[in-house]
């Protein structure tokens, strides 16, 4: 690709995502939304290099024409099941063959959300939906077991597809809610997932990102707290070709709680952005972010972390932590707290970190035997093992920890690097 | 087992040990004593292979291998162990995730048969006992919020589940109150042994009340500048280190090859 391409690029992504949106084919249920995402599409402008939300990210992979293609793939039989009840989106479509759900759920093909969608990739995915599912938890609705939501991307050559799941918990409802992501090759997964929840409602969320490396994911999670709702979220996260990763959540209501979560990591040379922020709108609403990232090799791993509280948002007790761990010098990791408070009266603390392995802490393992790679491992894994002692729900936890002891693994060569 | 000879070390590029001679056979305890800044820790550092701690002169061999091109876990896997005077915390690791991988490294490079899980969990809760440690410290993280005294007690319980053929003490003995320095003491005596070599370095002469050498050394000036057997270190109790430093400082300057 020419450098002429790379600089056209925001023109040509628009260019693309327009004319695939007004080619689309939807479910009916999904033109309002699609309407309306295609209008403020048109006046949205893709992130070029200048881009102060896009500094750390380059879109120069998609150069490849990603967006030229809607990924036609078929997913593999042998997909992971973490709960008896799951949904499996191939592409974005609703494989129905792998329906079930728990009794206080429906199922609808539609989406509504525009609200706080803002980003163009986020647009686009509302313009361009083909299929989409709406779960409804009905009010006062215990859901005893997890739902597994199962996105699948799979495709040979660079292609792109958009997915797109809204949750609303009714009042006085709870959920467990699992949303993996997985995915090989050049497949581009343009993801959305909206939550909302009302008064008395308890949602346990958990985001599992392990696709191949060799695919991409651009994706936006959102929470509306519309009620006095507690929120407490989960996202493990490896890096591929490109990752980036928006979460964007409204405390609307007083009372409510939101609690993020979040490992990543990005070793040999993927690539994961994270941009969160927390929009405190009303008073008296608390949230509390912890987050671990590792990067190791030529890995780059991005975290911006905002909270912005609004006036009139008294009583708001807001924290974020952000600690990073770097394996070795050729890795990188960029993080930033950014607090915007309009108003005195609330309680606000972030700290960010980016260190190294402990030589001293190597040495104590390596002096009992332990090789050092394997002294490497185990304290890579000691600095995220906190989160994943927490998990509330075993299943995750029993998938979480092979993943992370693979993706914390010995790379080949790691010794001639060190040496 | 232990062949020092001759040998020169620097940490951080400044010179410290300046031609050390000891020898350590089978079934022996030495004391190496010596004030503050002697090279005591040096040795034990060195020894076990730390960064930062550099043999720049003669050799220092252990079962016939020089330890100068071992990396520290390879002299762990030939059965020599370190007890650190300020063991390291490591948060997220437990203290039983980290025997286990300890000892599956050593005993395989020992060709040891291996210890299943529940062996494993078996002899660690029986190595904590023999230390007065609570069991429950083996799923807290290593040495994380132990006390002083616990975290002494921790590297005896490794040293006893590793059963290492030469034992370095690294000033086990500070910061112990006298009921912990008694059960550390009968844990470090329930592995003398004729086919093992402990060294025990310490400032003070108590701990020798407990654990009774076969050979004292006096370390100064980063050599060790006078040996003899346990009555030394009586000698050393009485009169201070200062009757040999003076004859010490005043040599200093010739090239005096005491050993």
């Amino acid at each position: 690709m020419s450098g002429d391409n790379a600089l056209n690029l925001p023109e040509d992504l628009k260019t693309r995502a327009l004319e695939n949106a007004r080619q689309a084919t939807p479910v009916e249920a999904l033109a309002p939304l699609r309407q309306e995402a295609l209008a403020a599409l048109e006046g949205a402008a893709f992130p070029g290099r200048k881009t102060e939300a896009w500094k750390y990210t380059s879109l120069y992979a998609l150069t490849d024409g990603h967006l030229a293609a809607r990924a036609e793939g078929a997913a593999p039989e042998d997909l992971p099941r973490l709960s008896d009840y799951r949904l499996v989106l191939v592409n974005g479509r609703l494989d129905e063959r792998h329906t079930t759900l728990p009794e206080g759920v429906s199922l609808g093909r539609r989406a509504s959300r525009l609200e706080g969608l803002t980003t163009p990739f986020a647009l686009y995915n509302g313009a361009a939906l083909e299929d989409a599912v709406t779960l409804d938890v009905a009010a006062n609705t215990d859901v005893s077991a997890p739902i597994q939501v199962l996105h699948v991307s799979a495709g040979d050559a660079p292609s792109h597809c958009n997915t797109r799941l809204e949750v609303n918990l009714a009042a006085g409802s709870r959920l467990t809610l699992i949303e993996q992501y997985l995915g090989a090759g050049p497949v581009l997964t343009n993801a959305v997932t909206a939550i909302q929840a009302a008064d008395n409602a308890r949602l346990t969320h958990y985001r599992l990102q392990a696709d191949a490396g060799d695919s991409l994911h651009i994706g936006t999670l959102l929470f509306q707290q519309t009620g006095v709702s507690r929120i407490d979220s989960y996202q493990l996260m490896a890096g591929n070709r490109l990752r980036r990763n928006d979460v964007r959540a409204f405390l609307d209501k007083s009372g409510a709680e939101l609690n993020m979560h979040g490992i990543f990591v990005a070793r040999d040379r993927s690539h994961i952005d994270n941009q969160l922020c927390v929009e405190h709108r009303v008073p008296e609403c608390t949230s509390n972010q912890v987050y671990r990232g590792l990067a190791g090799e030529k890995g780059r791993a991005v975290l911006n972390g905002r909270i912005h509280i609004h006036p009139g948002a008294k009583g708001t007790l807001a924290e974020l932590s952000n600690k990073n761990l770097l394996l070795n010098p050729g890795a990188e990791i960029d993080t930033k707290p950014e607090l915007e408070i309009y108003n005195d009266d609330v309680k606000c603390a972030h700290g960010a970190t980016v260190g190294q392995l402990d030589a001293l802490q190597q040495f104590y393992l390596q002096s009992r035997g332990i090789p050092l790679a394997e002294a490497k491992r185990m304290l890579s894994l000691g600095f995220v093992n906190e989160l994943i002692m927490s998990l509330p729900d075993q299943t995750v936890a029993d998938w979480a920890q092979p993943w992370l002891a693979a993706e914390l693994g010995q790379r080949p060569g790691a010794d001639e690097e060190a040496a | 087992m232990l062949e020092i000879r001759d040998l020169h070390a620097s940490v951080a590029g400044q010179p410290i040990l300046k031609g050390l001679n000891l020898t350590v056979k089978p079934g022996e305890v030495h004391a190496i004593m010596g004030p503050n800044g002697s090279g005591k820790s040096t040795l034990a550092n060195v020894l076990a292979g730390r960064d930062n701690y550099e043999i720049t002169g003669g050799e220092a061999l252990f079962e016939g291998k020089s330890l100068a091109e071992l990396e520290p876990e390879e002299r762990a896997q030939l059965g020599l162990f370190l007890a650190f005077q300020y063991p390291v915390e490591i948060p997220g690791v437990s203290n039983m995730e980290f025997l286990k991988a300890a000892l599956e490294a050593t005993r395989a490079a020992q060709g040891k048969e291996e210890w299943d899980s529940v062996t494993l969990l078996r002899k660690a809760r029986e190595a904590c006992k023999q230390v007065d440690l609570d069991p429950q410290f083996l799923k807290r993280g290593v040495n994380e919020g132990f006390s002083g005294g616990e975290k002494k007690r921790n590297e005896i319980m490794q040293m006893l589940l590793m059963e290492p053929k030469l034992a370095l003490l690294d000033e086990t003995d500070s910061g112990l109150d006298i009921d912990a320095l008694q059960t550390v003491a009968k844990g470090v005596n329930s592995l003398r042994g004729p086919e093992r070599g402990i060294v025990l370095v310490t400032h003070y002469q108590r701990l020798l009340d407990y654990i009774v050498p076969d050979h004292v050394h006096v370390l100064s000036g980063g050599r060790i500048i006078k040996s003899g057997g346990k009555e030394l270190a009586l000698e050393l109790e009485q009169h201070g280190y200062g009757w040999l430093t003076d004859d010490q400082n005043g040599g200093n300057d010739k090239e005096d090859r005491t050993a």
